[in-house]
């Protein structure tokens, strides 16, 4: 049987576990079959929150691996995806050096400004050094859609962490 | 205002350089490593090839296994749904049935017709060749960007890179990425995927674009021309890469293509070794 402390550690690494997963199947967001404009990145989303919330949760390591097993499973050039994923890291790695409490509305502002300049990269990395075409519009709507999913998936984070976190003091 | 910007230099590069309590690396340290890794893949040196084959063989493999329970939900689900509409789509097939019955014999008779044309010109080029290795779908992840899918044969089974891709008799694709287990397929709705076609009783060339949808559009049409729907769309061959005749899809009024085959439907495909000889890709 497993005990409470082993249940406790699986549970703390949820956001690693979710986030490598989701890099490695081939679960996507994108629902072309429903509504051909609509998908997002969780990935991003995912990332971002833990990061600004409590990083020793996701550590920067397992961000660069995850993006490298997406470029593969994604067909992207190596170190594409990291990159991404860093930028999204950095900036969320500033707005917790910066502020001391947030509000869900200033995470959300702060988190377009993370995936305007993690896709600004992957864009410009992917149109200028590679030979893949990839449609402004089509990251634009992943742009939109990721940012509008963002306050359901904090939500449902800030409730996880309340779970991991009241665990951890009892 | 000096003191605001020093209050943002000290927290950018703190964020770049710190390392907390579970960080190992530096964000800073591993977006250099990343950079570095993502040119030395771009610009393709020797050494990285054979790293990255064996890296995308062992990834797809193991995203194959993660993404099984994935595949059951859906799987399971559209058994049900069949189950109930198995009457009416009997009754549909059954008509369906004796319509291509008709259409056979008519085949048939064009077929032959075909080879005796051919014997006359002396050429030895038939429009059926039968040299395809079969290949299970490993993954097929839907990404807004590219729409690939990888599949369970590689350099091992002689696929080389440009190779066509069928599912049944119609075209879906060709090989981009070749490892020595695995391949990936780019679809024809990705947006980098040009096919030469050619449809209608005028015999109309035109080129496949990957629209990024589900949907291709001919492009390069004779100047004023209007697309009729519902007219079959086939490869033209122009290119020597595809054979000429292969189906692909039918066409709509807006100038778009309903594929015949469903890429987000594919279990095995074709690939099609027949240039294998001929062209070095």
């Amino acid at each position: 049987m497993l005990n409470f402390k082993t249940i406790s550690k699986i549970i703390n690494l949820g956001p690693i576990i979710l986030l490598y997963y989701l890099s490695v199947s081939e679960i996507d967001s994108h629902f072309e079959n429903y509504f051909e404009i609509l998908s997002f990145n969780i990935q991003l989303i995912i990332i971002y929150f833990w990061v600004s919330k409590r990083p020793e949760a996701l550590g920067s390591g397992h961000i660069f691996f995850a993006g490298l097993i997406n470029d593969v499973v994604a067909g992207f050039p190596l170190g594409i995806s990291s990159l991404s994923y860093l930028v999204v890291s950095l900036v969320a790695t500033y707005v917790k050096n910066m502020t001391v409490n947030t509000r869900i509305t200033t995470d959300w502002f702060t988190f377009f400004i993370a995936i305007f300049f993690s896709n600004l990269t992957f864009f410009i990395l992917l149109s200028k050094f590679s030979e893949i075409a990839v449609s402004v519009t089509e990251i634009s709507y992943n742009t939109f859609f990721t940012l509008l999913f963002f306050p359901f998936f904090w939500f449902l984070f800030t409730y996880y962490n309340l779970i991991v976190t009241t665990g951890k003091n009892a | 205002m000096s003191s605001s910007r020093d209050d943002f230099n000290i927290a950018f590069r703190s964020a770049l350089l710190q390392r907390g309590a579970a960080q190992k690396f530096s964000l800073v340290f591993l977006i250099i490593v990343a950079s570095i890794i993502f040119f030395l893949d771009i610009y393709g040196f020797g050494f990285m090839k054979p790293i990255r084959s064996i890296i995308n063989d062992g990834i797809y493999r193991i995203s194959l296994v993660a993404s099984s329970p994935s595949r059951f939900i859906p799987q399971a689900t559209g058994s049900v749904t069949n189950l109930f509409n198995i009457k009416s789509e009997n009754e549909k097939l059954k008509k369906a049935l004796e319509v291509y019955r008709q259409k056979e014999l008519s085949v048939e008779y064009l077929t032959n017709q075909n080879k005796n044309l051919r014997k006359i010109l002396e050429s030895d080029e038939t429009l059926f060749k039968e040299n395809y290795v079969l290949s299970k779908v490993l993954i097929d992840k839907s990404s807004p960007y590219l729409k690939s899918i990888i599949i369970n044969k590689g350099s091992k089974e002689g696929i080389l890179k440009g190779m066509p891709v069928m599912d049944k008799d119609y075209l879906v694709g060709r090989i981009v990425e070749i490892n020595y287990l695995s391949s990936r397929v780019l679809l024809l709705n990705d947006l980098n995927s040009r096919i030469p076609v050619t449809f209608g009783e005028d015999g109309v060339q035109a080129i496949l674009k990957g629209s990024g949808g589900s949907r291709p559009v001919l492009e390069y049409l004779p100047e004023g021309y209007v697309v009729e729907e519902g007219v079959d769309v086939f490869t033209s061959g122009k290119d020597g890469i595809f054979f000429a005749g292969s189906p692909i899809g039918t066409t709509s009024e807006k100038g778009e293509i309903k594929l015949f085959s469903e890429s987000s439907q594919l279990s095995f495909v074709k690939v099609d070794l027949s240039k294998q000889k001929k062209e070095a890709f």
